[in-house]
């Protein structure tokens, strides 16, 4: 078996990634965890930003941001603030960030989905919106919590095609 | 793509600030986007532009979903098929036989209508449709329900469930249109309440169970319990239709106006199923001024 990964290989699993995390944001849950329902973009552009040879881009996280924006029907950029912020905090603290235990790069990310969680604050306060309820804040938990297994899961699939670089 | 020899000629200065430089560059536009968002039109163009894309990526997600109905509708067993058609027919011969009561009671308000010179009360038709099974952003009061243009789904249009008013059509993409919630902070209806026939305009807090009146005088005879309806002014929605009920009414002294808190009638967060009503009151006009600004 070649373990060489051809560049078609690459495109069709990076596509298949965003599709699915995508398929997770919009997918509808039960009325009762919607709210807890974890930040599934974010993690993955996370993931990709802290093991890929070189981060991902924040054009590219703002394009995708804006992307989110339009498929949630949420406040027109919105999102891209999120996660090129998110991004860039991570890509300040990423030499430190990947050499952390799985239990203490969830730890990390909890704090970015915190942040993160401010920071749609401010849009969502500019919408109008008054009350969050509680859940808003307990899903970065549930981010940090699925955060180990992601990883885990994301480095059978991908890890192999950053591997070894033609 | 910058080779390694490339990356070590760069100084130390302009590799430490790029990338603040264009935090700040994208997140500035990030800003300017949702103020322009909020405050204009300009930004609704480019998305309801680039919706046109999103909705393959809403017909591949409700793929799995509308599958898994289909199974279940097909597994489900005769008996159960029996009951539900016997419990159907009999609660429509009920409603058939209180219809009869309320066309004659329909008869006799037109005749008098007649007698004052008032004019034809319209007749409104309906259009079913279904919600996708998409969640989008929770805090963006929007659903998106199945059929587009070619049902003859226009912007503006009202949007019911079986208990009250939904919200209204905003956008009408191809197979699907996108619905604004009337809990919606920026949504704003013309009501009436029931009781006292007190016009007000009730509007959307931000929240799916709390509808807001902040606009009371301060000796409007409005108390818990009170019934709202659509009143009809503003020609979007036609009168007569439950929106809320009233739940709390606040008189604080210092405010120019008395504030009422409503629950709506519809199941804005529950429901899968909705009507849209066609006739002559739904005009066909872009959602502006009257219901979307405060």
């Amino acid at each position: 078996m070649s373990r060489r990964p051809t560049p078609s290989r690459r495109r069709w699993t990076y596509a298949l990634l965003i599709a699915s995390v995508l398929l997770l944001t919009l997918m509808p849950l039960p009325a009762g965890i919607e709210p807890f329902r974890p930040y599934w973009v974010a993690l993955l552009l996370v993931y990709w930003s802290l093991e890929a040879p070189r981060p991902v881009p924040l054009g590219l996280a703002f394009l995708i941001g804006l992307v989110l924006d339009v498929l949630t029907v949420s406040l027109m950029g919105q999102h891209a603030l999120s996660l090129v912020i998110m991004l860039y905090l991570v890509g300040r603290f990423r030499s430190r960030i990947r050499f952390f235990s799985h239990w203490r790069q969830a730890l990390a990310i909890l704090a970015l989905l915190l942040n993160d969680r401010v920071v749609l604050l401010w849009g969502l306060l500019l919408a109008g919106v008054r009350d969050f309820g509680w859940a808003y804040w307990v899903a970065p938990f549930v981010g940090a919590l699925i955060w180990p297994w992601l990883f885990v899961l994301l480095d059978q699939a991908v890890r192999p095609l950053w591997r070894r670089r033609p | 793509m910058a080779s390694p020899h490339n990356a070590d000629r760069q100084t130390l200065f302009t590799r430490a600030a790029s990338p603040t430089a264009r935090l700040m560059l994208y997140g500035l536009l990030a800003i300017v986007l949702m103020a322009m968002d909020f405050r204009g039109q300009y930004v609704e163009r480019i998305r309801n532009a680039a919706s046109l894309l999103a909705v393959p990526v809403y017909k591949l997600i409700e793929m799995p979903f509308r599958f898994g109905g289909w199974m279940d509708e097909q597994i489900t067993s005769r008996a159960t098929l029996v009951r539900q058609n016997r419990q159907l027919s009999e609660s429509l011969m009920a409603m058939q036989a209180q219809l009869q009561k309320l066309n004659e009671s329909r008869a006799e308000n037109q005749r008098l209508r007649d007698l004052l010179g008032a004019g034809q009360q319209s007749q409104e038709g309906f259009l079913y449709a279904e919600l996708l099974s998409i969640d989008l952003d929770p805090f963006s009061h929007r659903v998106m329900i199945s059929g587009g243009p070619e049902r003859g789904i226009f912007v503006g249009q009202p949007v019911i469930d079986a208990y009250g008013v939904v919200g209204q059509v905003e956008a009408v993409l191809p197979g699907t249109a996108r619905v604004r919630l009337i809990s919606d902070a920026n949504h704003a209806l013309p009501v009436q309440i029931g009781r006292t026939g007190l016009r007000s305009i009730v509007y959307g807090s931000g929240d799916t169970q709390i509808l807001v009146l902040p606009t009371l005088p301060f000796n409007a005879d409005v108390q818990a319990g009170d019934l709202l309806f659509t009143s009809g002014l503003g020609d979007r929605f036609p009168a007569g239709y439950p929106v809320g009920e009233i739940m709390s009414v606040q008189r604080d002294p210092g405010q120019t106006f008395a504030r009422a808190y409503a629950r709506p009638t519809a199941s804005l967060d529950r429901g899968r199923e909705v009507l849209l009503l066609t006739g002559s009151t739904a005009s066909e006009s872009p959602v502006s001024a009257v219901d979307d600004d405060q």
